[in-house]
């Protein structure tokens, strides 16, 4: 097997004009030299229009012809050669292909993660969601800058009181809805 | 065209590099690429070995983005698991999971590698009712690739049906 294999590694190495070097090259689905070249995030090279129209025959299970991964439009990365762009503007017919991702270098100048700099940058904020929670939640926030509580006796401190009663209720309701749903 | 462009290149390779066991006559294909005669033998080491088999390949003009029909012709069927006496092939990569990355040589050492992998000789157990039932084209069955076992679609409702009357298949 490996013999016969390498002695036609030995023919093939004098040039022929037709056959492409090696099939490294080549669509994995037409068999051709690539042209429009894209490549899957698990390596695998198509030409664009015959892998659009693999998408386009599956498009409830779009996966890798080659090797079964999960593929989609987005996440293939088209190849540009030098000088190919020029060759021939084959998106007529079918959509074009997927543009490449540039992102910007990360630059290191500042330290990262804390910039406590003249944007006003650092936001923390704590808060627990659900309603019978914020109630207790309320109760740690000294000093807020809220008005003081009415002073007890006046008309106002009774309401606030019998208000703040209701809700506990309403908490107290919704935890045993809770608890017994 | 794409697809007579991919099976020229695809008939080539066969004819250059045939795998072992694995011949096609370029002859017989002729102007015609539609339709294949692929011979194939038995992997020597395994029940089949030494049996002559012939496959026959049609191509659909969307070739090879959908699956060509693959049946075994002549008068040597296999007689295994899942082929039945008709010719048509239980296997998966002739529908569900066709991909346009394979080619016919893929599918012949597919094939006989399904083959290989059988101990007994043994027809599918809803052979005499599908091969009365079925239509022409194995691609119309809807099959069910079960593991070891393999159903058209008919059987297995009827197998279900058996196994809620409480019937133990």
């Amino acid at each position: 097997m490996a013999t016969a294999a390498d002695s036609q590694d030995g023919e093939e190495a004098t040039p022929s004009p037709n056959s492409s070097e090696n099939g490294t090259f080549e669509c994995n689905i037409c068999l051709d030299t690539a042209r429009d070249a894209v490549v899957s995030m698990c390596g695998h090279l198509f030409c664009w229009p015959c892998l659009h129209q693999w998408l386009e025959t599956r498009p409830t299970r779009q996966v890798c012809p080659v090797c079964k991964a999960g593929i989609s439009k987005e996440k293939v990365v088209p190849l540009y050669g030098r000088g190919s762009t020029n060759q021939q503007d084959p998106r007529d017919k079918v959509p074009p292909r997927p543009a490449g991702q540039r992102s910007e270098p990360e630059n290191n100048t500042n330290f990262p993660g804390f910039g406590f700099g003249g944007d006003g940058g650092l936001h923390f904020s704590f808060g627990i969601g659900a309603f019978p929670f914020t109630f207790f939640a309320s109760t740690l926030n000294l000093n807020d800058g809220r008005p003081q509580p009415p002073s007890a006796g006046t008309p106002q401190y009774a309401e606030e009181q019998f208000l703040s009663k209701v809700f506990l209720w309403v908490a107290v309701l919704f935890i045993f809805w809770l608890l017994i749903a | 065209m794409a697809m007579e462009k991919r099976l020229q290149k695809e008939l080539q390779a066969l004819v250059n590099d045939p795998p072992v066991g694995i011949k096609v006559d370029a002859d017989q294909i002729g102007q015609n690429l539609s339709e294949w005669l692929v011979n194939v033998d038995g992997a020597p080491g395994s029940i089949y070995n030494g049996e002559k088999f012939q496959l026959q390949f049609k191509f659909g003009s969307r070739y090879p983005f959908e699956s060509p029909q693959v049946v075994f012709v002549g008068p040597n069927i296999p007689v295994h698991p899942h082929v039945y006496s008709n010719g048509h092939i239980c296997l998966s990569i002739l529908t569900d999971d066709w991909s346009p990355a394979l080619s016919v040589q893929s599918v012949c050492l597919s094939v006989v590698s399904m083959l290989s992998s059988c101990k007994e000789k043994k027809r599918p157990p809803d052979n005499a009712i599908y091969v009365k039932t079925c239509s022409k084209n194995p691609k119309k069955t809807r099959w069910w690739y079960h593991g070891k076992q393999c159903y058209h679609s008919e059987y297995k409702t009827s197998l279900l049906g058996m196994s809620s009357m409480g019937i133990n298949t």
